[in-house]
């Protein structure tokens, strides 16, 4: 039983954990002379 | 310019309005972006920039000479400007919290005077959109 809560808190820790991650989301220019 | 921007590394859609000349940039789920990198490519296209606006997430630290910084990876971190909207994050350094921020890493000088890409980044923060 103790092996099963284990491995679903590895498994939720798969699915959440790179959401935690930090990263750049968006990135936005304004650019000139664009044809 | 597209074609570029798409070349770079991190970098998942671009997507371009040549009506009002703003260029979208997805970056890649657990791609490393580098916007000086994406500024570089832009000039090399013949293109400049007028602005370089981000959305990112992560911790905010101090960085060597004091001031704070937002990490976003352990290799990758951005120097703020100090500002009001920067002022509400001092308590954050050294946290493990994360905030989102929305920010911009580069404008056009005013004037005549030439854009210096290569010049390091610092980042203005518009607003503060999560912390966590």
């Amino acid at each position: 039983m103790n092996r099963r809560k284990l491995v679903l808190l590895l498994l939720l820790g798969c699915i959440f954990v790179p959401q935690m991650q930090a990263q750049i989301k968006h990135v936005e220019m304004r650019v000139e002379g664009m044809t | 310019m597209k074609q570029h921007l798409q070349r770079q590394s991190g970098v998942a859609n671009v997507d371009v309005s040549l009506i009002d000349g703003k260029v979208e940039i997805v970056p890649k789920e657990d791609g490393k972006i580098d916007p000086a990198q994406l500024l570089k490519a832009t000039y090399d296209s013949g293109v400049s920039v007028a602005e370089l606006d981000m959305i990112a997430r992560g911790k905010i630290v101090k960085d060597s000479s004091g001031g704070l910084a937002l990490q976003v990876t352990p290799s990758q971190s951005f120097v703020i400007a100090p500002n009001e909207s920067s002022n509400e994050l001092q308590q954050l350094a050294g946290s493990a919290t994360f905030v989102t921020i929305r920010g911009q890493l580069y404008k056009k000088p005013d004037g005549k005077r030439k854009a210096d890409t290569s010049a390091s980044l610092k980042l203005v923060i518009l607003e503060v959109q999560k912390k966590e």
